[in-house]
């Protein structure tokens, strides 16, 4: 018994002991887990300390976040609206035709723009009313509602166009009555009204608006719809100046079809006149040609003594007779050559010719004229302007005539010189004198029918007034012209031209 | 297989739906089976359906509206698109739609679809199912559990929900010669059919994680049991009147983004309205208890996601020729691309050729398959994906 219980408080002390050091253990490992704990609670709160910061950095990232997106998004819908803006520009630019103008703005545009409806009105002085020009978004009768409504308070919209001023439902925030009125009767949300102003016709406004809750409109948007309108008022000015120069176009290429009609009327009727006239002479002529035969030639038989002597004084008066017969004949012939060359009646039979030649022979016929006033007469004719294609007896005719002419109006012991120079297609020949000149108020009228020049020897020396006006005629049957210079006192250059041979 | 496309931008509907058609058929010598069709709002009209019928006969059509088109020849925000398809005889298709589907039928719809999409394929094969929907029918992600419901949970849906931002609050979807709203429409595909797809949007997480200690459906109530709207209002340091005014920023380039173990990207989710009491209503589901971040997207980070999902469209091939490629982009990236919008649009035709033809729309919402395994292939409802399938035979 007694083993026995020593067993047993030997084995309760080494329990007791036992229990001890597992007491002990258990405190050491409890302890250590407990500072393992705190150290992973130390951990966890340095970790939800950095989450909570990083957190805290994720906000300001996403306010800023915010801030650049929406920056972006008005950067990108201004450069979109400015975008429409020039495609807009240059579609309205590309026609003159004020009706094609709106025809060429369409719905896309006005999306890039952020707007899905789209109205522009003109404003019809004759009819006193608004015309509608653009209708996008809205149906036909939508769109005759609005303009009844528009007519019905035409005095606001009308000050807006008197006064250029654009409106919006952001700058309407002082005049909510309007902003009420503009979204009801156009059923938006937002919108923006700007003027048309072209200097001439019909003014108007145009119209843009969202009906979106969502899209917000700003300064931004008001300039674009201002410089677009603005655009639209010049498009439809160029286009009714067009139409005002075109129209202006028009009439005067009308006038000038009726004047140029009438002109040509009046020349008609002047070659009639004339034709009939140079038929007139033609034919006056002729009749007179026969009874001034008979009266030369029984002038002239009595002048011989067939029919019996007759006194000196009946002689002297029959010569006379003769002589105003003869001046007769000689007026007759020449009114019947210009007559006949006007009417193309006279064939130019044209040959090669000398002009040394016809002068040499015009000079040989008046040589006693020029010898009795003892005038000196020359002529300088170079080779290379000698020879002319010309019908020789009217040029003679020509020479005659003005050599007469130079000779009749030169005093005594003048100059007469006949000189010829050789232009690009013509000989230009001139017959200079130191005569008594012609005034300038006659230089142009001396080449019409019997035109006389009022001078002292025109008083005294007879003259049909036709010579110079058949020689104009067959210088001009000839192709060429005839002018003259003169100097009242000094002279005169009657200068022709002449062509030359091929 | 032949695929042509055809674009017109003809104010006349008439001629619009012959000049795309006679494009397309240029390159086509075959029968042609099907014709897909995408347009912009103004040419959603029975005369461009009726027109195409017309032209090419008995001819599947199926297709739908949208804010923006895409094509090859560019995008347009007014046209018209046609994909015209010559499938050989190996390659089974069918087309079905579901209408006048309201928000509690969504899910309904779905199963319908699913249904009517099977009906002939018993025996077949089946590879591929594409699905349109009416972008505002609320909580699109019903419709795809109901499609999956039929068509199994695993099988590879492609799909879109049709956008419209120009403010007349209408989309359509065609079928046939019929112009439908509030319905989805679908295309199966089954056979020795080839594809690849790219699903990518770009969005980096940001800030802490956090948690949606409530929420059910499409609507977030809390987030770390605080009202949602909380987590927009600290990191914007507005209040809510701001926040709702400045919602269209927000959405698109700060979205919700659910985190999925073992995928590479959040699952995005864009707000759409913003309740009195600080609740987020969102475009897609948000499971409870889900681990959600804010999200931050740029430009750059949009286009390396466009070059990343074309990456994985040439992985998907592994080789295989392409005869087409659809691409259902998200209006958000649009609008957050601006002036850039096209490059998306490049990126693919660098990559797969100028000359294919090329085909899309933008969207409201994408409908794909999650990579990680643990999601088995499953189809979920996107927001901000670019969305790239290349088919071929």
């Amino acid at each position: 018994m007694l083993i026995t219980n020593e067993l047993v408080s030997q084995l309760i002390n080494i329990m007791g002991l036992l229990s001890m050091v597992t007491i002990v253990s258990l405190a050491l490992i409890l302890t250590s887990k407990m500072e393992r704990l705190k150290q992973l609670q130390f951990e966890a709160e340095k970790l939800k300390k950095s989450l909570e910061e990083m957190d805290e950095q994720a906000k300001l990232i996403v306010r800023t976040d915010m801030e650049l997106n929406k920056t972006q998004e008005e950067l990108d819908k201004k450069i979109t609206g400015l975008y429409a803006l020039q495609r807009l520009s240059r579609a309205v630019s590309t026609t003159l035709e004020e009706n094609q103008i709106f025809k060429m703005i369409e719905a896309p545009y006005f999306e890039d723009l952020g707007f899905e409806k789209a109205c522009a009105f003109l404003w019809n002085d004759k009819e006193k009313k608004f015309i509608d020009h653009i209708n996008i978004g809205y149906l036909k009768d939508e769109t005759e509602t609005i303009k009844r409504l528009l007519d019905s308070e035409r005095d606001i919209y009308s000050d807006l166009i008197k006064n250029a001023r654009t409106i919006s439902s952001i700058s309407l925030i002082k005049d909510l009555d309007l902003k009420e009125k503009i979204t009801e009767i156009f059923q938006v949300n937002s919108f923006v009204i700007s003027p048309i102003l072209p200097k001439e016709g019909d003014k108007g406004l145009f119209f843009v608006g969202t009906e979106s809750v969502d899209t917000t409109i700003d300064e931004g948007d008001e300039e674009l719809i201002t410089i677009l309108s603005n655009q639209l008022g010049q498009a439809l000015e160029n286009a009714r100046l067009f139409e005002k120069t075109w129209r202006a176009h028009q009439e005067l290429e009308q006038k000038v079809d009726e004047r140029t009609r009438e002109l040509t009327s009046a020349v008609d009727e002047i070659k009639k006149v004339s034709k009939r006239k140079s038929d007139f002479i033609s034919a006056v002529s002729h009749e007179l040609r026969t009874p001034l035969t008979s009266i030369k030639g029984y002038a002239s038989i009595l002048l011989t003594g067939k029919l019996g002597d007759i006194p000196q004084d009946v002689r002297e008066r029959l010569d006379k007779i003769n002589r105003h017969s003869d001046e007769l004949v000689h007026l007759v012939n020449d009114l019947l050559d210009i007559s006949r060359i006007e009417s193309g009646g006279v064939t130019m039979k044209r040959e090669t010719q000398e002009l040394r030649y016809i002068v040499g022979y015009a000079f040989d016929l008046l040589s006693g004229q020029i010898k009795e006033k003892q005038l000196h007469f020359s002529f300088d004719i170079p080779d290379n302007a000698n020879s002319v294609f010309v019908d020789h007896s009217q040029i003679e005719r020509v020479f005659i005539n003005l050599i007469s002419n130079a000779i009749k109006f030169t005093p005594a012991q003048g100059t007469i010189i006949i000189r010829s120079y050789k232009m690009d297609k013509e000989i230009q020949v001139d017959i200079v004198d130191t005569g008594c000149g012609i005034p300038e108020k006659d230089r142009e009228t001396i080449f019409e029918e019997f035109y006389r020049v009022d001078n002292t020897i025109n008083e005294t020396v007879k003259g049909t007034g036709l010579g110079l006006t058949l020689v104009k005629r067959i210088i001009e049957a000839h192709n060429g012209k005839i002018w003259v210079k003169s100097k009242e006192g000094s002279g005169s250059t009657f200068s022709f031209t002449l062509p030359q041979p091929v | 297989m032949q695929a042509g496309i055809g674009i017109s931008t003809a104010k006349d509907l008439h001629q619009a739906a012959k000049e795309a058609v006679e494009q397309a058929r240029i390159k086509i010598s075959k029968n042609i089976n099907l014709a897909i069709v995408f347009s912009s709002i103004e040419f959603a009209h029975p005369v461009i359906l009726k027109t195409i019928s017309r032209l090419l006969g008995s001819v599947n059509i199926i297709g739908c509206s949208s804010s923006v088109i895409i094509s090859n020849q560019g995008i347009l925000k007014h046209g018209l698109a046609i994909m015209l398809l010559s499938l050989p005889q190996d390659i089974h298709f069918n087309t079905a739609y579901v209408k006048d589907i309201n928000a509690s039928s969504i899910t309904n719809a779905g199963e319908e679809l699913g249904e009517k999409l099977l009906y002939g394929f018993k025996n077949i094969r089946r590879d591929l199912g594409i699905m349109l929907c009416d972008g505002l029918i609320p909580e699109g992600s019903r419709l795809i559990y109901g499609v999956q419901e039929r068509l199994g949970k695993s099988f590879p849906l492609v799909g879109a929900s049709t956008s419209n931002i120009t403010g007349s609050n209408k989309t359509y979807l065609y079928f046939n010669e019929s112009v439908l709203n509030d319905a989805t429409c679908g295309i199966i595909w089954g056979g020795k059919l080839n594809f690849g797809l790219g699903v990518k949007h770009g969005w980096k997480a940001l800030g802490k994680v956090r948690t949606a200690t409530k929420s059910q459906g499409n609507t977030i109530y809390e987030i770390d049991n605080a009202p949602a709207a909380k987590l927009y209002e600290e990191y914007l340091d507005c209040d809510l009147s701001k926040l709702r005014k400045e919602l269209k920023y927000i959405s698109i380039f700060y979205p919700i983004g659910i985190y999925l173990t073992g995928e590479e990207e959040y699952l995005l989710r864009n707000i759409i309205s913003i309740t009195d009491d600080g609740s987020l209503h969102l475009q897609g589901n948000v499971p409870q208890g889900s681990l959600i971040r804010l999200m931050i997207g740029t430009k750059e980070s949009c286009l390396n996601a466009t070059r990343q999902a074309v990456d994985e469209v040439k992985n998907g091939l592994r080789g295989h020729q392409y005869n087409f490629i659809l691409v259902f982009d998200s209006i958000s990236r649009y609008i957050l691309l601006g002036r850039q919008a096209n490059q998306e649009l490049e990126i693919i035709k660098e990559n797969f050729g100028q000359d294919v033809p090329i085909v899309g729309l933008y969207t409201y919402g994408e409908q794909a398959p999650l990579r990680a395994i643990n999601y088995q292939g499953r189809a979920y409802f996107h927001n901000q994906t670019i969305t790239i399938l290349a088919i071929g035979t």
